[in-house]
């Protein structure tokens, strides 16, 4: 057996150093990561990162940080698997590896000069969250811009000081709501996210609707925003799956004839509606 | 075009001969018609009657376990490796040569698979006709994989008492020159080869109820078909028809760390989409749960999505999938039973 | 940091997965590098009762045992279930295909009046588990690559696939082929299909894969033209407990 060095695999990570982190809820840490030398991730909203750690192993987690935000990047990690727990255990200082980013994400090319409707709930506020900041960064580039948030209790409501600054704002439309709720200083509804989708104004021919959630959501959100008229291939979803190995090889990703590392994660309704493995 | 010929009598001396400079590695026998590539040290190991091998080639290419990046955290060493051999492999049917060109598609497919695309250029590739079916499982004249389509050094082809072999490609040429056992083919040998070729038309045919072409459009209309429920009642996810099949290269990425904590390596393993995780996320959700729809997707992965991204089937027509399926469920009646749902 | 403190206790079990742990020789030295051991009583005598990890095996069939365990599981921050007896009940767990009184009986004679005696149950039938090392006796690479997830802190999730897959990377010729019975398509991998690389049947001894084909499975005993007795008298060697999980 003879062993070559490869200097171009395409699993090679770079050195990521934690620069900041935050336990957000129980089970949600957040991490602010910069590349070794200085180095530009240079993503787009709705990327992913393969982000591992020695020894254990590499996820593939969404980037939560707006483009416009230079030399650091941020994702958020949910402790459910072997590579997110041995996560949560790193802090400031740490060293990750970092691979990325991968995929299609939000067309923002697009998507500038015409109207967002932002749909998140749950999880799907993080890769969003990168989304939202960039429109507000280049505000003057959109149109209208409609924010709509959920998830289960106002605690489980990540990124609040940044959420709270969204709904101050003028430059754009904010609405949320939990699922349930036992505080009674919550400013927000009740209910699903499904219920905030009626009572927005929105041009259906020129809005752009951007959606992610937990899979179960998809569905009825769609039907919502079917019935305000928006065409399917304005919809724009992004899926879940377990990439391996980020780069359309390895299979664990495939939704029918896609790979959703490759040619997602971030799809029209139109490209998947008819992939009956897709929602 | 260039044809040689090596006499029967010399076979074992040009694997000896072969073996003693190089790692040769051939089809054997395991007993029970089962077969393997091993290596081998003479001819005489070698079963040149074999049907499909119980892993296909595939194993040299794409190793079962392969060792992709070696780290040492405390000297922050993070490096991307290939470990390989050099090995001459003797005796690929065209199935397999098939599936090696399907490989090939895949990991040459940007962003490209370097450890795979080096490693397979360290293999020397000596492909060997079925002058006749191995079993009843083969469908290899449907895919259009029973005669040779190139992606092989050298092509051996049996005739009555000498294997007439096509030099295809410089390194394979190199090889003939080294053993000077090799004669140049005379006509008579060419009019033999073309006499196995045209008893081979006459011998393959069509092993399904539908043709070449029409067999895309066959699974255009399949999604939603009976077919896959009575594969979900069938299959038990053992996995062995993925595992087995020479264009399948799913694979999952591991990580190990030695007991100092500090050194370790990150690795591929094959993997295959009729476990039960392989499609689960991180929050639980399977995206093919019933075995009846991972049935599906394996079937789709041969016939319609390759022709979609790479204009070519996936199956090659080995028939491995049929004979090594714990449940008995065969390749061949699936198809049939597709077509006689649309008819 | 100090090193972890690790127990070693044995409830209805042959101590062979102990055994396995010591035969380990030079790999022991590493593995000491990394924990202390407390209490191990095939290979030491000093005792201890405080620790951070109880490796626990054998499996858990009288009132004694289940006091036991729950004290164990009390004062330890880490629970590993260890070997056949300890993860899915094993072989001890035979003795559940009988009625609990007539079976005292037939083993014990006149002696009976004497035993006290409960079904077998699994480790995790009693007590929460946080790690499974399955097999009868535990495969060597399976412990360690547990025993640094375990002082990494990280989960590790047993294959939940069946032996097969492992098996067919192996290159095994199948022993259905050679016209033999064997456990594998139930089975969960995770040993690198050891028994069947050596010559020998699966058995079962890591336990039945959590969604096992019903149908296929039958579908498959009549094509081989297995009788079903058969079958599940094999399956029962090792898995007979498996049936209080269904209950619950």
């Amino acid at each position: 057996m003879k062993t070559l060095k490869l200097t171009d695999s395409e699993y090679l990570v770079k050195q990521g150093k934690i620069i900041r982190a935050k336990q957000m809820t129980k089970l949600e840490k957040f991490f602010e990561i910069a590349l070794a030398g200085g180095e530009s991730l240079d993503h787009e909203p709705g990327q992913f990162v393969m982000v591992s750690i020695p020894g254990v192993g590499e996820a593939p987690l969404s980037i939560s940080s707006s483009p416009t935000k230079r030399g650091s990047f941020e994702i958020v990690a949910r402790s459910v698997g072997k590579v997110t727990s041995a996560l949560h255990k790193l802090d400031t200082g740490d060293t990750i590896g970092v691979r990325g980013p991968f995929g299609k994400g939000f067309p923002v090319q697009i998507l500038e000069g015409n109207d967002l409707l932002v749909v998140a709930a749950g999880l799907g506020l993080v890769p969003l969250r990168s989304l939202i900041n960039f429109v507000i960064d280049n505000r003057r580039d959109f149109g209208k811009v409609n924010i709509l948030l959920g998830c289960k209790t106002p605690e489980d409501m990540l990124f609040g000081d940044e959420v709270e600054s969204w709904r101050k704002r003028i430059d754009v439309n904010f609405d949320y709501t939990v699922d349930r709720c036992s505080d009674s200083d919550w400013k927000g509804n009740i209910g699903l996210i499904t219920s905030l989708i009626p009572g927005v104004t929105i041009d259906p021919e020129r809005t752009f609707a951007a959606v992610i959630g937990p899979p179960v959501m998809y569905k009825y959100v769609i039907i919502e925003l079917l019935k305000k008229n928006i065409p399917e291939r304005q919809i724009l979803v992004s899926l879940e799956r377990h990439m391996k190995c980020g780069i359309g090889k390895c299979g664990h990703c495939q939704i029918q004839n896609y790979y959703c590392c490759k040619d997602g994660p971030v799809f029209t309704y139109e490209q998947i509606k008819s992939k009956k493995e897709a929602l | 075009m260039q044809y040689v010929i090596l006499k029967k009598v010399n076979f074992d001396d040009f694997i000896t001969a072969l073996a003693a400079q190089e790692k040769v590695v051939g089809p054997v026998a395991r007993g029970y018609d089962n077969f393997s590539f091993q290596e081998v040290k003479s001819g005489k190991e070698i079963s040149i009657k074999y049907i499909p091998t119980i892993l296909p080639p595939k194993k040299y290419f794409m190793p079962q376990r392969e060792k992709l990046i070696e780290f040492d955290k405390s000297q922050n060493k993070f490096e991307a490796v290939l470990e390989y051999d050099k090995v001459v492999i003797f005796g690929i049917h065209t199935c397999d040569l098939a599936g090696i060109q399907c490989l090939n598609m895949v990991f040459s497919d940007k962003p490209k698979d370097i450890n795979y695309l080096v490693r397979k250029n360290k293999l020397l590739i000596i492909g060997l006709e079925c002058n006749v079916y191995c079993d009843q499982y083969a469908s290899c004249k449907v895919v259009d994989n029973h005669l040779p389509n190139g992606g092989y050094d050298l092509f051996f082809t049996e005739l009555p008492d000498s294997f007439i072999v096509h030099v295809n490609t410089l390194r394979g040429d190199e090889l003939i020159e080294k053993t000077r056992l090799f004669n140049p083919a005379e006509k008579i040998h060419l009019d033999q080869l073309e006499e196995v070729r045209k008893k081979k038309r006459e011998i393959f045919k069509d092993e399904v109820k539908i043709g070449h072409h029409e067999l895309s459009k066959l699974f255009d209309r399949a999604y939603d078909s009976k077919v896959w429920e009575d594969l979900d009642k069938r299959c038990v996810a053992c996995g062995n028809c993925t595992n087995v099949c020479p264009s399948c290269y799913c694979f999952d990425i591991l990580d190990n760390m030695n007991f100092d904590f500090n050194t370790g390596d990150r690795s591929r393993g094959w993997d295959s989409c009729q476990n039960e995780p392989f499609a689960k996320v991180a929050t639980g959700e399977n995206f093919r749960k019933t075995r009846g729809a991972r049935q599906r997707h394996r079937y789709f992965r041969k016939f319609k999505y390759p022709v979609e991204r790479y204009s070519r089937y996936f199956c090659t027509g080995c028939g491995r999938c049929t004979r090594t399926c714990m449940a008995k469920i065969s390749l061949k009646e699936t198809i049939n039973a597709l077509v006689d749902e649309q008819k | 940091m100090s090193k972890p403190k690790v127990a070693f206790f044995d409830f209805a079990c042959c101590e062979g997965c102990q055994l396995q742990m010591a035969n380990f020789g030079e790999v022991l030295l590493d593995i000491l590098n990394l924990v202390d051991i407390v209490t191990f009583r095939e290979v030491m005598s000093e005792k201890s009762e405080i620790y951070d990890i109880a490796i626990i095996e054998g499996s858990i069939t009288t009132a004694h045992d289940t006091e036991r365990i729950k004290n164990i599981r009390a004062k330890a921050k880490v629970v590993i279930a260890y070997g056949s007896c300890a993860t899915i009940g094993g072989i001890n767990g035979m003795k559940n295909k009988f009625d609990l009184e007539e079976i005292k009986k037939y083993v014990y004679r006149d002696g009976a009046k004497q035993i006290e005696t409960l079904p077998t149950r699994a480790v995790h039938q009693v007590v929460k588990v946080d790690y499974f090392i399955n097999c009868c006796p535990v495969y060597p690479p399976e412990i360690l690559k547990v025993l640094k997830c375990v002082i990494a802190g990280i989960p590790y999730a047993v294959p939940d696939y069946a032996v097969c897959v492992e098996c067919k990377l192996n290159e095994n010729v199948c022993m259905y082929d050679k016209g033999i019975t064997c456990l594998g398509p139930v089975t969960k991998a995770g040993c690198n299909s050891w028994c069947i690389n050596n010559g020998n049947i699966c058995y079962g001894c890591r336990g039945m894969v959590t969604n096992p084909a019903k149908n296929g499975q039958l579908d498959i005993l009549a094509r081989h033209k297995i009788p079903l007795d058969w079958i599940t008298n094999k399956l029962d060697m090792y898995n007979k407990p498996r049936e209080l999980d269904e209950q619950k």
